[in-house]
């Protein structure tokens, strides 16, 4: 076990130099150079280059980018807020702190709503709940983030008066209730839908046959014995989910007026920002490798038949 | 087998009842008499594999409900056009910010006075100011008189309007001194006749105002007219991206799952870097990156197939170049792990064993037998595809104006969600439904293609 959660940091170390690289080259694809402007003359790009290093071959820059990131310094923003340290832009003010709070308590609602409705759809299967669930499940997996987001705000802020339009750093309850429903129901339907299909599975086993036989009582059947085997599929979607619910959350964020990170990683990439792009990519990629991590480790908890250093495929 | 010591084997077996079992006769080398051949012909024609996976498709209600709806949206979006007079990107200046059948000042006298005139031809008392007339006029005729207006941008807010008799003059009137009751005051006169005279422009009649039934844009663009036009955009997006991601990530695990050994562990490794990217992420650098280089491109090549390229706009040429880069490693692995478990199958050892090469065998037991999982990925593909482009378009890296998809025109809505909801609503709804019915149809494929998948 320890050996293989060595090995496989090794490999997301590894894997998180290779997306600083790819994010590397394609910065500097862009054509022409951050600081140009209508009034920059060419001796003012050539003293701004000068001044960000930006005139240095560029495997040292890439070097530099590296070393610097080994030692927790994310550089400095070129452009967004000159002269700016790209960790105050992107930590200071909680910004951080708000898109992992929104990313996180929707991830959760994911899985704590998501597996149960699973779980009572598998249950009472053919009947009314179930069809209702499913066509729930259905509609639910194929409204965009964004579709979903401004209903919700048509629906319970702009006619109801209910909720607030703008949620801005989440103050109370209520500025949390429209981002999170948003950015986590997409995921509780998907779940739900998988709980169900794989609890059906489970449910047919011979073992839960024999349980019953043995005077299992309904509840600790399905709690026990069905809904433990069937988390695995669940399990392995978590991973993308993380990805999906932090990019989700740019969108999330920019319709409810949240001043968390996705703003600034739109915004840095189209203000040719390097040092912001390049924070915000590492940050976030480290993040979604490291859920990736997790839910490995999980699965061997969850399946102690899984061996983790087994070859994969 | 039945020698001539069989007789006095004590197993002894009557030579009658081997006969026609195991034992050849000579006769049973024989020509087939017509009879023979007759009870070999098949009584029903076999069914394909197509024509068994349509009939299940067909049994399934949901997924055929999913397919009408579907075909209806793409009705909607490449016949719709052609119905409506309104283009997607004209700015029709006389009614900004309609609602949904809501008409502008002008469209409303027009609707408030039913009737027709044949036709006839105007010609400009002051030269120039009635020729640009040409163009989406209406005219009607009503108790006597005849209500002419005008849609056209160089003559914005103008009315004409007519008197009966052909000798009476012809009245440009401005959309705002029209009166309640049809009178109006401040006029130009011009005259006009019912044969052409030179110079004269026919001016094209209209018995009704075409309703915006989506409404208008602050811009005086009707939304229907984009709705549909962005539907068409996303569509062709979705459809455009799955192909893509069907030729490279079949032909990718196809030859990783046929080759093998240490291609195959090269090839599976890249497969595996692209997955632990945050796709996102690159496809929104991609798109900063691509956008420029792109417009240079098609600004320098004059050959056709730029041309049309250029016509579709740099910023979905950059999504289908993400798609390509990115997202064909599900496909591949899907491809990889089905050629993997075929190639191992009695038919295909069979097949080499009788000498067959490595083309016949991809093309006679592998394709055909992964074509199944291979409709139902790239059909499941489109929605997603055009999910990623309205995700794309909604932060404002897809289309450009005043190209629309249906992301951008959700985009466009968030900014007035307040004042006009149904801006939002509308593409929304079409947005949803077109995702939900190709969900739907991939499901059944599913069902359909490979039952068992089935759950």
């Amino acid at each position: 076990m320890a050996v293989y959660v060595i090995k496989r940091i090794v490999v997301s170390i590894m894997t998180l130099l290779l997306i600083m690289c790819i994010t590397f080259l394609l910065m500097n694809a862009i054509p022409g150079s951050p600081f140009l402007t209508e009034k920059s003359t060419p001796e003012m790009i050539e003293r701004a280059n000068a001044k960000y290093g930006l005139d240095k071959p560029l495997y040292v820059q890439l070097f530099n980018y590296v070393k610097n990131y080994a030692r927790g310094d994310l550089g400095t923003s070129l452009k967004m807020q000159e002269g700016t340290s790209v960790s105050t832009i992107l930590f200071g003010q909680g910004k951080f702190e708000l898109s992992i709070k929104l990313g996180v308590i929707s991830l959760l609602l994911a899985v704590i709503v998501g597996i149960p409705l699973g779980c009572i759809a598998a249950y009472n299967r053919g009947k009314w709940i179930d069809g209702f669930l499913r066509v729930m499940t259905t509609v639910g997996v194929a409204v965009p983030t964004f579709v979903l987001a401004g209903l919700l705000l048509i629906g319970f802020a702009v006619n109801l008066h209910w909720l607030p339009t703008k949620s801005n750093s989440l103050p109370d309850f209520k500025s949390y209730v429209m981002p999170v429903i948003s950015l986590s129901f997409y995921y509780t339907c998907y779940v739900a839908k998988l709980t169900r299909t794989s609890m059906l599975d489970a449910i047919n086993q011979d073992y839960i046959r024999t349980a019953r036989a043995k005077g299992v009582k309904t509840r600790m059947l399905i709690l026990k014995h069905a809904l433990r085997n069937s988390l695995i599929p669940v399990i392995t979607y978590l991973g993308p989910v993380m990805a999906g619910i932090i990019t989700g959350s740019f969108v999330v964020e920019s319709t409810f007026s949240i001043p968390g990170l996705g703003k600034y990683f739109v915004q840095s990439v189209l203000n040719r920002d390097y040092p912001v792009i390049m924070a915000t990519t590492v940050i976030l990629s480290a993040l979604v490798i490291f859920m990736n991590l997790v839910v490995d480790i999980a699965y061997k908890i969850v399946d102690p038949r899984i061996t983790l250093t087994g070859k994969e495929d | 087998m039945s020698g001539k010591f069989a007789k006095f084997s004590p197993f002894h077996v009557d030579p009658e009842l081997i006969e026609g079992t195991f034992s050849l006769q000579p006769e049973d080398f024989d020509r087939a008499d017509e009879d023979e051949k007759a009870a070999m012909e098949q009584k029903r024609k076999s069914v394909s594999y197509w024509r068994d996976a349509w009939r299940r498709f067909r049994s399934n209600t949901v997924s055929m409900v999913a397919l009408g709806v579907f075909i209806a949206c793409l009705l909607f979006a490449f016949a719709g056009p052609a119905l409506i007079p309104y283009d997607y990107a004209d700015q029709y200046r006389s009614s900004q910010k309609l609602g949904p059948f809501e008409y502008s000042e002008g469209e409303a006298v027009a609707r408030s006075i039913a009737g027709s005139v044949d036709g006839f031809y105007a010609t400009a008392l002051q030269p120039g100011s009635l020729t640009s007339l040409a163009k989406g006029d209406y005219v009607i005729y009503h108790g006597g008189k005849t209500y002419a207006f005008t849609l056209d941008r160089a003559m914005e807010n103008a009315i004409l309007m007519l008197q009966t008799k052909a000798e009476d003059p012809l009245f440009i009137v401005s959309e705002s001194k029209i009166q309640q009751d049809g009178s109006w005051s401040d006029s130009k006169a011009i005259s006009y006749t019912d044969t052409p005279a030179d110079g004269a422009v026919e001016i094209k009649l209209s018995r009704n105002v075409f309703p915006h039934a989506f409404g208008t844009d602050s811009f005086g663009r009707d939304l229907m007219a984009r709705t549909m036009y962005g539907t068409r955009v996303s569509i062709i997006i979705g459809i455009m991206a799955a192909l893509i991601v069907l030729i490279i990530g079949a032909t990718y695990g196809a030859i990783s799952g046929l080759s093998g050994g240490a291609v195959d562990f090269v090839m599976m490794r890249i497969v595996e870097l692209i997955y632990s990217i945050p796709e996102v992420l690159v496809v929104l650098l991609l798109q900063v990156v691509l956008k420029d280089p792109l417009r240079a491109w098609f600004d320098s090549s004059n050959s056709a197939l730029v041309q049309s390229l250029s016509a579709l706009g740099a910023g979905i040429i950059s999504i289908f170049i993400t798609f390509a880069l990115l997202y064909w490693v599900t496909m591949a692995r899907i491809v990889r792990g089905q050629v993997l478990q075929l190639k191992q199958q009695e038919y295909v050892t069979a097949a080499t064993a009788l000498g067959a090469g490595n083309g016949r065998i991809i093309r006679r037991h592998l394709l055909p037998n992964c074509v199944g999982s291979v409709v139902i990925t790239t059909c499941l593909q489109i929605p997603s595809a055009i999910f990623l482009e309205s995700f794309l378009s909604f932060l404002g890296l897809g289309v450009s104006a005043p190209m629309a998809s249906l992301g951008s025109l959700c985009s466009d809505a968030l900014e007035t969600i307040t004042l006009y909801p149904y801006r939002l609503l509308l593409p929304s709804i079409v947005l949803t439904i077109v995702i939900l019915s190709l969900n739907l149809i991939g499901d059944g494929l599913r069902d359909s293609l490979d039952p068992r998948l089935k759950k």
